[in-house]
């Protein structure tokens, strides 16, 4: 990278840009400063740092904004540059790579292959017969591959074997993917969303509430979570959550899947995930006015539940499951006019309470858990840049360290008046198997000139 | 009940530090004999552990849980010394350079030692969390752990760099048995460059299987963050090669450096800071 084309004049700014001081600068900044969100810990209310670092260093964490490190201005700076650098960088080095790959490497002269890293030449008496050349060539063939010939080269023949030239463009490919990740991870901020949403068993909802901002926003179709289950190991260890979710269009089923964590539901490019559960508690009771026949009733924590034919409305205010060994619970009343009243209920134990004019008979007769799902939901439309950028990224890694460019020559001709024959070659890669396969190109063409060793 | 996994790997603690000793003893004494034998003291040792760590996974479905052994602190330090120890012997395999494993076996037996010896660390076999039951669990755990232990074997070499840059006139004694200064440099390069293909597909496979465990691919939990701090250090001693000066000591101190950070990656966010790894310190 520290190679620059002399045909540019360069700005200072540009300079800076594209140096690799600079990247390795940024890698060690984003490395130290990265710490400060992992010590620090990210995403509570601004009360608490007040309270946990005190006045002095929480206007620091204000400042640097260090209650969101990883989005903080001054780290988003970094990153900016970081990509400013890596784009600059990639600009300055196209010309010397263009230049790298349209080189031909047929056009150098005897000399200057008896200057190449590995090297070897053989000066022979009398002139080659065709047939030595022709096994003096297929001897080169045989281990350098495919070759390119052009004739007259200083007075002989010139061959080349040249392999993995394209592996110049690796490190693009590896630079350009970062910018992929980045990109990828872009889109999916602006265009898609992230939310939560705690589904009671058998309801329907039709949104979700942003993560962030607690806005809600509509899906544009309905999910229903037909059960919520949760398994345990014998040693009390949980096992497995489930969740059954229905997706509805226009009240109509058309999906359905049962979640587990690391197994979400997709529809429609949004994905639901089983993040978390609550368990709340939810009674039966028996009620009656005096004379009238029985209905039953059933009431859930957090929601009121209302008794038509009376036009009475009731509530759970609290629940125990074990009073005296029996479960118990406190129940709210409440009417149009707005009058309301409550009373504890103990199962097995029928209450009577008058409400105006009328005398209840009220009585518990089941109680159970009732089961909220929590769902992470999301949309990204952006995740499979960034799965293509990971995979660019590998791929690119995988070039730049590991595919070589190897260039093997083989010259026939005269040289100081005598017939001479030159093998040489240069690779920019793994010196140690590129010298394996050159010295067995040099001991088939010692036996094809009948050279002892 | 003494042929369990505990008991063989229990033995391997032992073997381990046993070759490690012997590696010791092979580079200060430099006798060739004790060099061989620290090889094949590590080999059979590499072999009991592996049957080990088998045995393990079937004793899991014979417990009915059935998973592999890479679900908590004690198994996942069982898998770092077991790939290691595989790192280690194909890097002297390929160099024939046996004082290396003076450098490399002694982290091998370490971490088998933390997970035998330790109190705090549970070694029983455990069912699976929901949250570990994917089939990414063994890519994420076995590219990162590919990743830690070449990046061991390279704090290993930058010490011996160290050590044989400090006292570079000797030519005999236990520094002139180390590999030439510019060998050593080459191969904390090429195990740098090894490590960081394996980091890199260690996070990449943990940003695919957090996706679909949690929904978003990256959450800059601590132990995202730091591997991601790790990766930019060893980035760091890869494009500080293209700048000059910063070869040889620099890559030296580069390579120690980043092994304390993958170190505070494993252990320090679990013991330290909170976050989504947390069942890693159980």
């Amino acid at each position: 990278m520290k190679a620059s084309s002399p045909t540019y004049q360069h700005t200072s700014i540009w300079r800076f840009f594209s140096s690799v001081r600079l990247a390795v600068f940024l890698l060690i900044a984003l490395a130290i400063t990265s710490i400060v969100g992992t010590v620090i810990p990210q995403g509570e209310s601004l009360q608490f740092y007040l309270e946990t670092f005190g006045p002095n260093f929480f206007r620091i964490i204000k400042v640097l904004q260090l209650h969101d490190t990883y989005h903080s201005w001054w780290y988003l700076i970094l990153l900016g540059l970081f990509s400013t650098n890596l784009v600059v960088c990639t600009l300055r080095r196209l010309p010397f790579t263009f230049k790298l790959f349209r080189r031909d490497n047929l056009s150098v002269d005897s000399a200057r292959l008896l200057k190449m890293p590995f090297k070897k030449d053989w000066e022979i008496k009398e002139e080659l017969d065709n047939d030595s050349t022709q096994s003096i060539i297929s001897a080169f063939k045989k281990v350098a591959g495919k070759f390119h010939e052009t004739a007259d080269v200083d007075g002989g023949r010139l061959f080349l074997a040249e392999r993995g030239k394209w592996s110049y463009w690796g490190v693009y490919g590896l630079h350009g993917s970062i910018l992929i990740i980045f990109f990828g991870a872009l889109v999916g901020l602006f265009l898609g969303f992230k939310g939560s949403v705690m589904l009671p068993e058998g309801e329907t909802i039709d949104h979700i509430v942003n993560r962030q901002t607690g806005e809600h926003i509509p899906l544009g179709f309905s999910v229903r979570c037909n059960r919520f289950n949760i398994s345990f190991y014998d040693n009390g260890a949980p096992k497995e959550y489930r969740s059954d979710l229905t997706v509805l269009n226009d009240d109509k089923e058309v999906f359905h899947k049962s979640i587990v964590v690391n197994d979400p539901m997709k529809y429609r490019g949004v994905t639901f995930y089983q993040a978390s559960y609550r368990a709340i508690p939810e009674v039966t009771v028996q009620i009656a006015k005096s004379e009238t026949p029985q209905s039953s009733l059933t009431i859930s924590a957090f929601q009121k539940a209302l008794w038509p034919e009376e036009q009475l409305s009731f509530g759970l205010m609290q629940y125990q499951p074990s009073v005296h060994g029996r479960p118990a619970a406190q129940i709210w009343v409440g009417d149009q006019e707005g009058r309301a009243g409550n009373f504890w209920l103990l199962k097995g134990n029928e209450k009577e309470f008058q409400w105006g004019e009328n005398l209840y008979k009220i009585s518990l007769s089941n109680a159970k858990q009732r089961y909220l799902t929590g769902l992470q939901v999301k949309k990204d439309p952006g995740v499979w840049i960034v799965w293509l950028g990971c995979t660019v990224l590998i791929v690119g890694f995988a070039v730049v360290f590991w595919v070589p460019h190897r260039r093997m020559w083989l010259w026939i001709g005269r040289r100081k008046d005598k017939t001479t024959v030159i093998l040489s070659g240069q690779t920019n890669k793994n010196k140690l198997q590129f010298e394996k396969d050159i010295r067995k190109i040099e001991e088939a063409l010692n036996s094809s000139l009948g050279v002892r060793q | 009940m003494t042929f369990s996994s505990s008991y063989l790997f229990s033995l391997t603690t032992f073997i381990y530090l046993g070759a490690a000793a012997l590696y010791l003893i092979h580079w200060i004494f430099r006798v060739q004999k004790v060099g061989l034998m620290a090889t094949v003291v590590t080999s059979g040792g590499l072999v009991i552990q592996t049957v080990g760590i088998g045995l393990r996974w079937i004793e899991s479905y014979q417990l009915g849980y059935g998973h592999a052994p890479l679900s908590n602190l004690y198994e996942s330090l069982v898998f770092f010394s077991w790939i290691t120890v595989v790192v280690y012997l194909i890097i002297e395999w390929q160099v024939k350079r046996r004082v290396i494993g003076a450098f490399a076996t002694p982290f091998a037996s370490l971490a088998m030692a933390y997970a035998s010896f330790s109190p705090n660390i549970e070694d029983k076999i455990q069912p699976l969390i929901p949250a570990l039951k994917s089939n990414w669990l063994i890519a994420h755990v076995v590219t990162c752990f590919l990743g830690y232990a070449s990046f061991a074997v390279a704090c290993g070499l930058g010490i011996m760099y160290l050590f044989k840059n400090r006292f570079s006139g000797a030519s005999e004694g236990i520094v002139g048995v180390m590999p030439d200064c510019r060998i050593l440099d080459e191969l904390i390069h090429q195990t740098i460059v090894f490590g960081f293909l394996w980091l890199t597909l260690g996070i990449i496979t943990g940003a695919v299987w957090a996706n679909d465990a949690w929904g978003t691919y990256w959450s800059w939990d601590p132990k995202e963050t730091w591997s991601l701090i790790t990766w930019f250090v060893y980035a760091t001693a890869l494009h500080a090669r293209f700048v000059r000066g910063w070869a040889g000591r620099r890559i030296a101190y580069l390579a120690i450096v980043g092994f304390v950070s993958v170190m505070f990656t494993y252990f320090g966010v679990n013991f330290l800071l909170s976050g989504l790894h947390s069942y890693g310190s159980q």
